[in-house]
């Protein structure tokens, strides 16, 4: 608990406001929220203010305890001869000096209690005035909020540490033995999962079964049609799930092939930079909000296919086979129908054993599949995706009108969760597409892509640029190797960690051995 | 827009350049009374006034408003103009009065976000 006390002198305009410039200091200290310190820079000036603009003089006590800022606000006169009055707004006893300064507005004593949580005020005619309040304080979330469908079997791990070094936006940590995700830097997209040996990082939230009803809508996509080896055709798959008994069954690829043609008119009408960046990876965008926030505005400002195929649902029962947890983020995020999500290889449990009992159906007619166009470059692939990305943000691509980035291999094909190479399964689509289906468009969005948060050291930037320097520091003592043992993936991952004690101090195993022996024998 | 950027654009002079290089304004709020500044405040508001004093500079520190604009020609005087440096606030001065000076104000944040 710390109580300051500041004097404050009557009639002196000249230092008015200075003890509420000291609150706000130690508001922004202890790491109060903006906003809350800007409701009590509102309470405790006024009071100030009231003190200098009607009183002798008197003192203001600041009081933090408790997650709270209690301020007492004390004149020794003249009081107030009508408190319920002065309590009114517009209703004003300043003086004109007072007023030619902008204050007397008469707002003073009810802008107190409309920014407090807690307000008192007791007044004597010719002893004082005694103003109170309390403003409760909330800690500031230190890291942008994050959204992923990734989930941790923590049994399961065998710390290979894989998912430390792929992990695009280095989101994974293992320091307990067990990974973990930061929030704030998942991008939800497939990389852990596909390192990882052992099926630790997997989707999270799927249903087990598929169930079919005469009322529910199936949504594939198209890399789930071919998942059953040469000779199955994915319309044959299409008519099989049909035949399930579903109300309709959708691909996701017709919504794909929407948003492409979409967003090539986008680029020739309205595009403000070039080269236009299709959100058609949810993934994608994630990337570039969270790492590459400068390419926002390359983003051409649709729906994914997926979500707009869930827009499209119109209130109707849904069972969506999600590819990854990004996908799976933006079928259950907002408003609108809330669809179960499936992995695919129940799909393909469901489905395989009709393929063994039922004659084979006839080819329909091909037209929905491919996609290709001279005007859309497609980029598959993490690695491929963050150095086009950067290529872009360096100027560098200058002749791809648009750009089609997918973080996993071939696009949704090669999605870790898919047992079929994703070359095959590609290739499989290409030559024996599915029929077309009518009614799929790309949908506008109405929110704009926004750069994330990310970490923040500290909400005092003076603290914040302390934990710089300690963070730099500490990053030349290590070894720079990146090994990952300690659980961080890279050694500058490691020193952050540390000072943000996410991290155990010593936690670097090899620390101290690129000294000389000497000074290492000294340290232990 | 930026606040150097609309300063220039209204034909304000620029007297304290802040942190205004660095800071967008959105908003705009103008009036002459101080507990009414004070609830208008944002990170990304420019606050039009005719106060010409040190208590809206306090104001623009307090709640961290990045940027002020005096109105019909008003020449701010030195401790403004001190506190004005001390505390990184952008200070210009528009020839204009209050009206004028807003309604320039609006139509530059207006186009900017049309395009």
């Amino acid at each position: 608990m710390t109580t300051a006390v500041y004097e404050i002198k009557g009639g002196d305009y000249e230092r008015g406001g200075a003890a509420s410039r000291a609150v706000k200091q130690q508001l922004k200290q202890v790491g109060a929220d903006p906003a809350v310190v800007r409701r009590a820079m509102i309470a405790a000036y006024e009071a100030e203010m009231n003190v200098v603009i009607h009183t002798q003089g008197g003192e203001l006590r600041a009081c933090l305890h408790n997650g709270q800022l209690d301020i007492e606000v004390i004149d020794t006169g003249p009081g107030i001869a009508d408190v319920e009055q002065a309590l009114r707004e517009g209703y004003s006893t300043a003086s004109p000096k007072a007023r030619e300064l902008g204050f007397g507005a008469g707002m003073g004593l009810p802008n107190i209690k409309r920014n407090s949580d807690r307000f008192a005020i007791e007044s004597a005619l010719g002893r004082g005035t005694r103003v109170s309040f309390t403003i409760l304080l909330k800690p500031q979330a230190l890291y942008g909020a994050g959204r992923h469908s990734v989930q941790i079997v923590a049994e399961r791990c065998r710390q290979s540490l894989r998912c430390l070094r792929a992990c695009p936006t280095g989101a994974v940590r293992a320091f307990r033995g067990k990974p973990e995700i930061l929030d704030y830097l998942c991008i939800d997209c497939t990389a852990c999962i596909a390192a990882c040996p052992t099926g630790t990082l997997m989707m999270s939230g799927t249903v087990g079964e598929l169930k079919p009803a005469a009322d529910t809508v199936l949504v594939v996509p198209a890399a789930a049609l071919v998942q059953y080896g040469a000779g199955v055709t994915p319309q044959r798959v299409l008519d099989e799930l049909t035949a399930l008994g579903f109300r309709e069954v959708r691909v996701v690829e017709a919504w794909e092939e929407a948003l492409r043609a979409a967003v090539v008119a986008y680029a020739k009408a309205e595009a403000p930079v070039a080269p236009v960046i299709s959100p058609a990876c949810p993934a994608v965008v994630n990337l570039i909000e969270t790492r590459f926030p400068s390419l926002i505005p390359h983003l051409a400002p649709f729906l994914s296919a997926i979500e707009a195929v869930r827009g499209e649902l119109g209130g109707r029962q849904a069972i969506c086979v999600a590819l990854c947890p990004c996908q799976k983020t933006a079928l259950r995020i907002g408003d609108g129908v809330q669809p179960d999500v499936l992995l695919p290889a129940v799909l393909r449990a469901a489905v395989m054993p009709r393929l063994n009992t039922n004659p084979p159906a006839g080819h329909g007619s091909s037209a929905l599949g491919g996609g290709a166009s001279a005007d859309v470059l497609r980029v598959a692939g993490l690695r491929h995706v963050v150095r086009v990305l950067e290529a872009i943000e360096d100027g560098l691509v200058t002749d791809v009108p648009v750009i089609e980035p997918w973080i996993c291999d071939k696009g949704c094909f090669g999605s870790p969760l898919l047992a079929e190479d994703a070359v095959l399964a590609r290739s499989r689509w290409q030559t024996a597409p599915v029929e077309r289906q009518a009614s799929a468009r790309a949908v506008r969005r109405n929110v704009p892509f926004e750069p994330r948060k990310g970490l923040r050291l500290d909400n005092d930037m003076t603290k914040a640029i302390h934990k710089l320097a300690r963070i730099d520091k500490l990053k030349r003592s290590l070894p720079g190797g990146d090994c990952g043992i300690c659980g961080a993936p890279t050694c500058a991952a490691l020193a952050e960690d540390i000072v943000l004690g996410r991290a155990h101090p010593e936690a670097c195993p090899r620390q101290g051995q690129s000294t000389p022996p000497s000074e290492k024998e000294s340290g232990t | 827009m930026r606040l150097d950027e609309l300063a220039s654009k209204i034909g304000a002079k620029v007297h304290t350049p802040g942190r205004g290089a660095n800071v967008e304004a959105d908003q705009v709020y103008a009036g002459d009374r101080i507990s009414d500044l004070l609830n208008a405040a944002g990170e990304h508001a420019l606050l039009v006034s005719n106060l010409a004093s040190t208590h809206l500079v306090r104001v623009a520190e307090l709640m961290d408003i990045p940027g002020i604009c005096l109105v019909n020609g008003q020449v701010p005087d030195a401790a403004m103009l001190d506190a004005a440096r001390e505390h990184r606030t952008l200070l210009m001065a528009s020839p204009l009065g209050l009206f004028e000076t807003c309604g320039r104000v609006y139509e530059c944040l207006a186009t900017e976000k049309q395009t």
